[in-house]
């Protein structure tokens, strides 16, 4: 169908770039928001805004949260599609298991649990007989989150770059995924199409005609970056593997529940309750044993992730796992013990090095690390990544531009429209849920409902405002819909820094005083944001006023001074 | 307090290898000193000095961090640095002259 | 030559689909042969699920790249039957006697 390897790499790199690059931006740009989601969480819920805790006493805290826990209304609606009559009053369902995760960025805890449901499941295979409920709880006082209340960063932003919150059928993990895939796929064929990778890596030529700078920041933010391109696409994909090949749970499961007993019976950890009634030794003293275990091993720490299994019954163990602050992956080392009794089960040994290299891969994408520095050399490569896609959609743009006629002219108006609500579009529908966050009222009903509601509807008008001002476009002009997206983002990313201020007290001057980061780095980022959207919006009033209209005779000219010029 | 020490020296390291290799490109000579191609030993030294100065910048970084974590900080580094250079090139060529202490403008007519 | 809407339509089905349910048979043939070579299935899925998707990277391009087209889809169809049949062919004598 190509005449040879470069040209079919190159219209891969084109078409597929172009289908999916929207998505990409997404998945890039929230994903560098998520590099920084805990403190974005603390700006938009003040009342956590308290220094980070360590895992609480489980005896003394966490044990009386877990009787207050219930299943999630989301997932009570989810398991009854796929079980046979009612799930009884979640009051009366008996909690089996438990978790509770934490790193040092969290001042809340994320707790949850599996609760036992009596309903046969509709599809005879499907042995998941459990409902979830999760919760963020204050550690110091044990007191729940309210679930009104949305924490933007975890809850929204994290979720929303790898899900697009495209839940029906989990179709937005494999939007993303196949996002994902091309993004490989675009590495490599950019990286053909590249003549001379090396020799302009360092070359940016701002002030030639903007089809050839917008290439060269396209291939500048492509390139330098290319290995964080490549493993973020790569381990995005590897987290999710057993969304993307459920091989486990269909072809291979005669398999892996083989696999389940042999490793029940390796680690004397039990698969099945026993179905006899246990009481539970004290949490806090197997806390106390794997935290003297890991001194021995010479690596010290806090405890990151506790899981508790057959609550309550003589088969009951507890893991606890050592928090990952000072290495890539995100928790290891763990302990094991029988809950009756606070014995030893298990100590786990170092992973085997298939284990270690995915450990690697999928914490260096996660990043639970204390590395403040690499947080924000990640925030970079993300949005560079940002870049690279978004001179993709321009470039395209700008060079077809010229050969506008009928069909191409309507294509060229819908991708630059496109284009500006995945680039400025999307930053005002991200600034828009912040602002939200500060105005509404504190104890509206479904608060974080509302929330979501104007991040989508600002967006769906800003796409609307991008193709009503894309008429520009097809005379070869500039689209002011770029300019007017930049005026607002500056608008709404100080009023942002102005209703925190308001509402919370929390203004710049004192958060920096008391080097309260997690406030204050959000308002400063905000800030930026400002500048540099303003910055962007002078240029493009300037330019737009450069321009004139095309029409056949002075197209032709321009072509010629283009060359004259180099 | 040491690792940040070590880091900022492991940035300085990785912005001069970034500079060095870049001024080993014949365009970027070009921008820097006026002059148009630097001679054969001068872009050898310059290549040697630049991969010099990125191994120096990862012992830097492996010295401050866990081997896993330091591997990472240095491949982002070599990527910011890379693009604070050709930045730095668009709009502040003559900057980089500070890389090249003692440098002398040929004659024109040499 | 301009490629046309039907080579379009077709590679693009056979990259993702095809390269899809090759990998599906590749990966569930790698993890039951690596079990019955004595890793522990966890071990063996982690393994070949890493390199599933570089594989499907490498099979997406190639797709697009070569100028064999039928041949390339008869290759991915009849891996993706053959890996699986021989996947569920050992995982049946693995799982024997349980």
């Amino acid at each position: 169908m190509f005449a040879n390897f470069r040209q079919a790499m190159a219209w891969v790199h084109t078409w597929f770039g172009l289908v999916l690059g929207f998505v990409l931006m997404a998945a890039f740009f929230f994903g560098s928001l998520s590099v920084f989601d805990r403190e974005i969480d603390r700006w938009a819920v003040p009342e956590t805004r308290f220094p980070a805790q360590p895992m609480p006493s489980f005896d003394q805290v966490l044990w009386p949260v877990y009787q207050q826990l219930r299943a999630h209304p989301l997932d009570m609606a989810a398991t009854a599609r796929r079980v046979e009559g009612e799930i009884p009053h979640p009051d009366t369902l008996p909690l089996v298991s438990l978790y509770a995760y934490t790193t040092h960025r969290d001042p809340v805890l994320q707790i949850g649990g599996e609760f036992a449901i009596p309903n046969k499941p509709l599809d005879a295979s499907d042995d998941h007989q459990h409902v979830h409920g999760w919760a963020s709880i204050d550690p110091r006082s044990g007191t729940y989150l309210s679930q009104d209340k949305l924490q933007i960063g975890s809850e929204f932003f994290y979720p929303m770059h790898y899900s697009l919150h495209f839940h029906w059928q989990d179709l937005g993990y494999w939007i993303v995924a196949l996002a994902g895939l091309v993004m490989l796929v675009a590495l490599v064929s950019g990286v053909v199409m590249h003549r001379k990778l090396f020799r302009e890596l360092f070359t940016f030529r701002p002030h030639k005609r903007t089809q050839r700078s917008v290439l060269d920041l396209h291939n500048l933010t492509g390139v330098v970056a290319l290995p964080f391109h490549f493993f973020f696409a790569f381990t995005g994909l590897v987290i999710f593997a057993g969304i993307y090949f459920p091989l486990g749970e269909t072809m291979l499961e005669p398999l892996a529940k083989q696999h389940q007993v042999l490793e029940a019976e390796r680690t004397g950890l039990p698969h099945e309750p026993a179905g006899e009634a246990a009481p539970m030794a004290s949490v806090d003293a197997m806390v106390v044993e794997a935290k003297r275990r890991w001194d021995l091993r010479g690596m010290p720490g806090e405890v990151g992730y506790l899981f508790m299994d057959h609550l309550g019954d003589a088969n009951g163990y507890v893991s606890i796992y050592r928090a990952g602050n000072d290495q890539v992956a995100l928790v290891g080392q763990g302990v094991h013990f029988k809950a009756s009794t606070g014995e030893v089960l298990r100590e786990d040994p170092p992973p085997t090095p298939v284990f270690a290299i995915n450990e690697f891969l999928t914490g260096l994408h996660l990043q639970h690390f204390k590395h403040w520095l690499l947080r924000w050399l990640y925030v970079f490569g993300g949005l560079a990544g940002c870049v690279c896609i978004a001179t993709g959609f321009v470039f395209f743009v700008e060079k077809r531009k010229k050969q506008l006629a009928g069909h191409s002219a309507r294509l060229i108006r819908w991708v630059d429209a496109l284009a500006v609500t995945t680039v400025t579009g999307m930053v005002v529908a991200t600034l828009a849920i912040l602002v939200a966050n500060r105005l509404l009222p504190a104890d509206l009903p479904a608060r974080g409902l509302w929330e979501e509601r104007i991040f989508w509807y600002s967006w769906l008008v800003m796409l609307a405002h991008a193709l009503w001002r894309s008429k520009a476009v097809a005379s070869g002009l500039i689209s002011p819909a770029w300019r007017e997206q930049s005026w607002l983002v500056v608008l709404l990313a100080v009023s942002a820094v102005l209703f925190n201020w308001i509402g919370t007290g929390d203004h710049l001057v004192k958060t920096l005083n008391d080097g309260y980061w997690p406030v204050a780095g959000v308002d400063l980022f905000l800030l930026a944001c400002a500048l540099v959207a303003a910055c962007a919006a002078k240029i493009l009033r300037r330019r737009e006023g450069l321009q004139q209209p095309l029409s056949p005779r002075n197209s032709g000219l321009q072509d010629n001074l283009e060359v004259a010029r180099g | 307090m040491g690792d940040v020490v070590l880091l900022l020296l492991a940035a300085l390291s990785c912005h001069s290898g970034a500079v060095w290799l870049a001024l080993a490109i014949r365009a970027h000579w070009r921008q820097v000193t006026g002059e148009s191609a630097p001679d054969a030993a001068t872009v050898r030294m310059l290549r040697i000095l630049g991969a010099a100065a990125l191994l120096v910048g990862l012992v830097l970084c492996l010295w401050a961090d866990a081997p896993s974590m330091a591997v990472l900080v240095w491949i982002m580094y070599l990527a910011l640095f890379a693009f604070i250079t050709a930045f730095t090139l668009a709009w502040r060529p003559q900057v980089l002259k500070l890389w090249l202490p003692g440098f002398r403008p040929r004659s024109p007519l040499s | 030559m301009e490629p046309t809407a039907l080579g379009i339509a077709l590679r693009t089905l056979a990259s993702l689909l095809g390269g899809y349910a090759f990998l599906w048979g590749a990966s569930s043939l790698g993890i039951a042969g690596l079990v019955a070579l004595g890793m522990a299935y966890e071990e063996a899925r982690t393994l070949c699920m890493l390199l599933a998707f570089l594989l499907y990277l490498i099979i997406f391009l190639w797709v697009w790249a070569t100028h064999h087209f039928v041949r390339a889809c008869v290759i991915l169809v009849a891996g993706a039957g053959l890996f699986s049949a021989m996947a569920v062919v050992l995982q049946q004598q693995l799982t024997a006697g349980v």
